[in-house]
């Protein structure tokens, strides 16, 4: 299996702070793993320094995706080269409807693969069937980007998003968070629709239950800036039912 | 002698007035009816009035046989012309000034005036053709809206050729109980090109005035409005955007005066200025003691993308009410980091996704206009003024 990302001993800084504190960890295609860990442990960081979020300083460490040296990346190059971030807090971005985004994202990825422009009937016949899946309105397409979505429809709207988009790799920074079960089960069959041989999954999250759904192959904790622990998905379990203290009195 | 607002002047400080004073402040003489006019095609359901350098171009017109407009000509005079002249604009006050040189120096005014209970669509075409030496158009419309009459105008101002045309026109509107005007504005005059104008609106009792400007010509421009919601319950929703590249300066004075109880106000700005284009919009609210119960939200915002861009957004309040709700919200910024990033994680390119939230951020002003086939056709010119035609492509003329 070939290794999709490889982050090495990485260490990052935001607003002056140690974030990141030499964090490793590898993901193969076809895996998935989810990174669990107290609130400030430095999950979401994570997850924007893989996108290349400005305002983080890398101070040690390297991260290669696919063969590529992740960090010297634009955002933009990183997305094009199937890297995929699912928001903890979708924006609104009123004015900019959601299918011409994904239309956008789509073509520029295209762009990128010196593929032609996307065809624009089979690209909506494409659009609804993910719709479906993902128990969304029709009308949703011609609406803003996320503007007045409740947070389970944003969180659904990023969803949709990656399986139009087909990352190699998706991070998905607390997609559980704010879902109800109902919704939290529709987010799951989307992700686990995209689950194959060829992708890998990195799941962040705070809670066991969205594990309950998409079963991780592995798990880590993330403490103090760095992975303190790893398991398969009896870790979050037995974190279910112990807590994180168990974990960082044992780190 | 009408003396001409200077920078001095408290309301003119952020207004280009140098193409005002080198213009030749004489009424453009004969109209240049061999210029090549190419007019944008007819609104649907609407007539059409054209006027050349202030002037009616009857074989560019296209009135309805009952329509509720005429063009009155100052050189006849006569009573029913003198009654037309406002009470405001003769009164002192340099805001009025360029209203009164209006009144001075233009010769036709179109008269529009939907009888009670009537509706009427009406499109008027200002254009500009004549250089400043040659002279200055004076474009002068009056209104008179009925009771329970509901008006719609689209009021086009744009350049044929390329000369540096001076125009100062005048727009005052009355509106009986219960009338609605929907009033759009679009400015495309040439880039050389200053345009002056004032416009003053009485709204009576539960009238509702409605006035969309989109402002993306001319070198200098500047709007005087002025409206007085006079009766009970009388609204006004003001909403206005603005372009600004090169050295353009594009300048409002908004004002609203409460006078009647439970008047309101809707007022929304957004301007983007890129290069060293410049912006003014100052908004003063007044809510005069005998406005109780007045409610009025401002939301004035301006983007800046240039080195050398400027804006100067200004919301005012004067109250002398003790019941009243006033939101008044301004904000000068560059675009917002967290959407450009979102943008960027999804693949699109730097340049693109700051079209795109450009395009945003002006579209919550234009897609108040309610005109499809006119919101259609900003759309597009807002597209070229933004330089990324291809790149919105997918968002254009969406009804």
């Amino acid at each position: 299996m070939t290794t999709l990302l490889d982050i090495s001993n990485l260490s990052a800084k935001v607003g002056g702070k140690n974030v990141l504190q030499g964090v490793s960890l590898a993901i193969k295609a076809g895996e998935v793993h989810a990174i669990m860990g107290p609130n400030g442990s430095g999950k979401s960081t994570l997850s924007y320094v893989l996108a290349g979020r400005p305002g983080y300083e890398i101070t040690g460490g390297s991260v290669e995706f696919m063969g590529r040296n992740l960090l010297t990346m634009e955002p933009e190059e990183r997305a094009r080269a199937g890297l995929f971030l699912g928001f903890q807090y979708p924006v609104e971005i009123p004015g900019v409807n959601n299918v011409y985004l994904l239309k956008a994202a789509v073509n520029a990825k295209r762009k990128a693969e010196g593929k032609p422009e996307v065809d624009a009937y089979e690209f909506l016949q494409l659009v609804r069937g993910k719709m479906k899946l993902m128990q969304m309105d029709e009308s949703f397409l011609s609406r803003g980007v996320n503007e007045g979505f409740s947070g389970g429809e944003k969180k659904r709207n990023e969803i949709l998003q990656m399986l139009v988009l087909e990352p190699a790799l998706a991070v998905l920074d607390e997609t559980d968070s704010g879902l109800d079960i109902d919704a939290l089960k529709v987010v799951a069959r989307g992700v686990n629709s995209l689950r194959s041989a060829e992708r890998g999954v990195l799941l962040i999250t705070h809670y066991q239950r969205l594990l309950d759904h998409i079963v991780p192959d592995h798990v880590h904790v993330l403490a103090r800036g760095k992975i303190a622990r790893s398991g398969d998905k009896q870790l979050a379990v037995e974190l279910e039912k112990r807590g994180y203290d168990w974990v960082l009195e044992v780190a | 002698m009408i003396s001409m607002p200077t920078n001095r002047d408290e309301n003119w400080r952020y207004a280009n007035l140098r193409p005002l004073a080198k213009a030749r402040p004489e009424a453009v003489d004969a109209q240049a009816a061999a210029a090549n006019i190419t007019l944008p095609p007819l609104l649907p359901d609407y007539e059409r009035w054209v006027f050349v350098d202030g002037r009616l171009a009857p074989h560019l017109s296209a009135p309805a046989f009952d329509s509720c407009a005429k063009v009155l000509d100052s050189r006849a005079g006569g009573e029913e012309f003198a009654a037309l002249l406002d009470a405001a604009i003769a009164t002192e006050g340099v805001d009025f000034a360029l209203a009164r040189v209006n009144g001075a120096r233009g010769e036709e005014v179109l008269y529009v005036a939907p009888p009670d209970g009537t509706q009427a669509r009406i499109e008027i075409i200002f254009v500009a053709t004549a250089a400043a030496s040659a002279g200055t158009s004076y474009p002068r419309v009056q209104v008179h809206a009925g009771r329970d009459s509901h008006l719609r105008i689209v009021e086009r101002h744009m350049s044929a050729g390329s000369a540096d045309s001076s125009v100062n026109g005048a727009f005052d509107l009355a509106l009986r109980a219960n009338a609605v005007i929907d009033h759009c504005r679009l400015q495309n005059c040439g880039d050389l090109a200053s345009c002056f104008d004032t416009l003053l609106a009485h709204v009576g009792e539960r009238g509702t005035y409605r006035l969309r400007t989109v402002t993306l010509g001319g070198l200098s421009t500047r709007s005087t409005i002025l409206v007085k919601l006079a009766g009970r319950a009388a609204r006004c929703e003001l909403t206005a955007a603005s372009i600004a590249n090169g050295i353009q300066t594009h300048d409002v004075y908004a004002e609203i005066e409460h006078a009647g109880a439970e008047t309101v106000t809707r007022e929304l700005y957004r301007g983007i200025a890129t290069d060293r284009g410049k912006l003014g919009f100052n908004g003063m609210m007044k809510v005069n003691e005998a406005a109780q119960g007045a409610d009025s939200e401002q939301s004035l915002k301006t983007l800046l993308t240039g080195a050398g861009a400027e804006a100067a957004v200004r919301p005012q309040l004067e109250i002398h009410t003790d019941r009243v709700r006033a939101i008044h919200g301004a904000t000068t910024g560059k675009l917002d980091d967290q959407m450009l990033f979102y943008l960027l994680s999804r693949g699109i390119d730097r340049r693109t996704a700051q079209t795109l939230l450009q395009w945003a951020f002006i579209e919550d002003a234009v897609s108040r206009v309610e005109v499809a086939a006119l919101r259609a056709e900003i759309e597009v010119l807002i597209a070229a003024q933004l330089n990324e035609v291809s790149a919105l492509d997918g968002l254009l003329g969406k009804p």
